[in-house]
């Protein structure tokens, strides 16, 4: 691994034209919406400020609050565990699921750290993405290239061509809702098939309630029909109470460029005796790296990391190289995905990648927590250059 | 590419001129020649040696892209055979600017230090000028800008300064921001020329024309430095149009990883250069030589013309 390999590989995807039509269309959208939701609502700036606070007190206490959460599930019902490394969480789930199933999973960036699709899928299980962004990700065998846009890649023609082959019908590159229709009526049966449901976090209070954030009420489905709901919680999401969660909720979606998100469920537990829903409920807690980054004077900023995707949208190298920035084979992307990469996967892929940061600081401009992106890159270089 | 042999580069220059490029800290101070400027007094324009550099930073980035697109291997080979050259006499940084003129970043440099004296501001130089070491903090090569750092403290003091007058936005938060982070008991005050020029209230003299205006991103965003060239090319009837991603979002120009990645530097460029063109103007002002460089590189092909503010004084 060296520079040329970085080099090259992003010399080759500023060059690919469908890669930066697609990165162009998804930008150039969340800049008009970005602005027009700070316009209407800018006290949001202030939230941001307020909740940065509590990111930092909740990183500086991450395993007491990650106690208290292990506990506020116990005692609703469900199991909870705390997973050291993906290996360790990937049997756990591995366990709880068995072989033979099928899975409907919600989109989430730390079940694609661990590669959990790929797993559960060798394991000799069936598991179906619900997302749209990540459904195509899954058929089209690519990585999401957007914390919440994973297949910013992916031009509508792409997947007008992708959904011609896959279901066998005419379709319309224009007509984006009869895709959409196409890949909701492919998914409908599986959420009622399914014996397992798997999602992420989008934050999760240590009083006890996990919540997740979405516009197509996939999650909803894939949370509520089957039997058993996995969720899968980096340790980072964990903040002291419900208050300080609705917050996080508010400005992960208004920093998302959404005025208003479609759907925010709120999961307790599993459903009572004779309540609908899943009768059991299972909560990972992943550390990963997590907890070692916390200690960790620079590195810590990248855990207040709401996941919002605005840095990557306003990155002058994510905007022509996109998701490839951090490495194809990384979950993460761009500036902030060389950050969790480095401290989440493999730390000399992410040392050589720091170096394409610009350290322009657009990014951080972009951020609602204000994180110094060039700051932790350019300290992530200073490791690599003292070793070498 | 081989980042161990860029290093080694960086500290064999260093070590041997004080500069990454191998630039020669007394032609930093080529541009003050014949301005009669004292070499000590309370106020000193320290240039960073960053413009200066343009011309050898251009004749780099040329032989890094052909060396990029012959491959990393030879890459690496390249740079040990100019430290290998070096060390048998001959110098590939002399080589690389045979032909190259100097004369466009000395110009900028005066129209900066003629202004300054019709604003009534009096300053010294330093007749050796030490570069201001942002390559190696950009690097991660701490030990590097820490000898650099300190070199550049020293010198200063020692010409009895004050306050030191900065001409791009590396250097002032360098010696805003990072300076005081490595050096101890440094208390000079930094103002950026154009900050010296609003608060005199300089007007230059009538230029017309349209420009669109790119903010450097460590003018704007690091150092907050918006309004001042805004009202300086206003002072001058220059109309200022502004990109859709401007002041606190402006793009940044690639430059700043030109020296790994000089084809993608480019193509950052490039795009930052459409975006400029919206503005419907051909003409593109920026404030820092870095984007003078990088942008100016590119704006051929797109049939437009890159200028520094510094270019519209005198």
């Amino acid at each position: 691994m060296d520079i040329s390999d970085v080099s090259k590989l992003l010399v080759k995807a500023s060059r690919d034209p469908v890669l930066r039509t697609g990165l162009d269309r998804g930008i150039s959208s969340y800049w008009k919406k970005r602005k027009a939701v700070l316009e209407r609502y800018p006290y949001v700036l202030d939230l941001a400020e307020e909740v940065r606070r509590i990111k930092e007190d909740s990183v500086a206490r991450m395993e007491e609050l990650v106690n208290m959460a292990v506990e506020s599930v116990e005692r609703q019902g469900g199991r909870a565990y705390v997973a050291k490394t993906a290996d360790e969480a990937r049997r756990i789930i591995g366990e709880v699921v068995g072989t033979g199933k099928t899975i409907v999973k919600a989109k989430s960036m730390t079940t694609e750290e661990l590669k959990l699709r790929e797993y559960l899928i060798e394991m000799g299980n069936e598991v179906y993405e619900t997302d749209l962004g990540e459904f195509l990700i899954q058929f089209l065998k690519t990585k999401p290239m957007h914390f919440i846009s994973p297949a910013i890649h992916i031009t509508r023609e792409k997947v007008a061509e992708f959904l011609r082959e896959f279901m066998k019908v005419e379709v319309d590159k224009d007509d984006i809702e009869g895709m959409v229709a196409l890949v909701r009526k492919f998914l409908r049966d599986k959420y009622f098939r399914a014996d397992v449901g798997i999602s992420g976090a989008n934050v999760f209070s240590a009083d006890g309630g996990l919540f997740l954030i979405e516009n197509e009420s996939n999650i909803r489905l894939s949370i509520s029909l089957p039997e058993k709901h996995i969720a899968v919680v980096g340790m980072e999401k964990v903040v002291p109470t419900m208050e300080d969660a609705w917050k996080v909720v508010e400005v992960i979606t208004r920093f998302g460029g959404y005025k208003v998100t479609s759907y925010v469920s709120l999961v307790r537990g599993p459903a009572a005796e004779n309540d609908l829903g899943p009768k059991e409920y299972h909560v990972i807690f992943l550390d990963n790296g997590r907890l070692n980054a916390s200690k960790d004077p620079v590195l810590k900023e990248t855990l207040y990391c709401l996941r919002c995707g605005a840095c990557q949208y306003m990155c002058p190298v994510f905007g022509v190289v996109g998701g490839f920035w951090a490495g194809l084979s990384s979950a993460y992307s761009g500036g902030i995905g060389v950050m969790w990469e480095y401290i989440t996967e493999d730390e000399v892929q992410a040392s050589y990648h720091a170096f394409a940061c610009l350290l322009c600081g657009r990014c951080k401009e972009a951020c609602p927590m204000k994180i110094d992106q060039p700051k932790v890159l350019r300290e992530i270089r200073k490791r690599l250059m003292e070793k070498l | 590419m081989s980042l161990k042999a860029v290093k080694t580069l960086l500290e064999d220059n260093a070590k041997r001129t004080w500069n990454p490029l191998g630039v020669r800290e007394s032609s930093c101070s080529e541009w003050a020649r014949g301005l009669n400027l004292p070499e000590r007094g309370e106020t000193l324009l320290y240039t960073g040696c960053l413009y200066q550099m343009v011309p050898y930073i251009e004749s780099f980035s040329k032989m890094l892209k052909k060396l990029e697109s012959l491959g990393g291997t030879i890459f690496s080979v390249s740079l040990k055979l100019t430290i290998g050259l070096r060390r048998i006499g001959i110098d590939l940084s002399k080589i690389l600017m045979i032909g190259v003129s100097k004369e466009r970043y000395h110009r900028i440099l005066r129209n900066i230090a003629t202004s300054l004296r019709q604003a009534g501001v009096e300053f010294a130089y330093l007749r050796e000028e030490p570069y201001n070491g942002v390559l190696y903090h950009d690097l991660g090569m701490d030990k590097l800008f820490e000898v650099q750092a300190m070199r550049i403290a020293d010198k200063i003091k020692a010409s009895g300064a004050k306050r030191v007058i900065t001409v791009d936005p590396h250097t002032t938060y360098s010696l805003r921001q990072l300076i005081p982070e490595f050096v101890d008991d440094w208390n000079v005050e930094v103002v950026h020329y154009l900050e010296l020029l609003h608060s005199k209230g300089y007007r230059g003299s009538p230029k017309g024309g349209v420009v669109a205006i790119h903010d450097p991103c460590y003018l704007a965003r690091w150092n907050g430095i918006l309004e001042e060239p805004r009202s300086l090319l206003e002072s001058m009837s220059v109309e200022v149009r502004e990109p859709e991603f401007t002041k606190k979002f402006t793009g940044c120009c690639g430059g700043p990883i030109e020296s790994l990645f000089p084809t993608l530097a480019s193509t950052i460029a490039e795009k930052r250069l459409h975006e400029l063109k919206e503005t419907g103007a051909n003409r593109v002002v920026v404030m820092c030589p870095i984007c003078l460089t990088n942008l100016g590189r590119e704006a051929g092909k797109l049939g437009m013309e890159v200028l520094d503010l510094a270019e519209f004084l005198g």
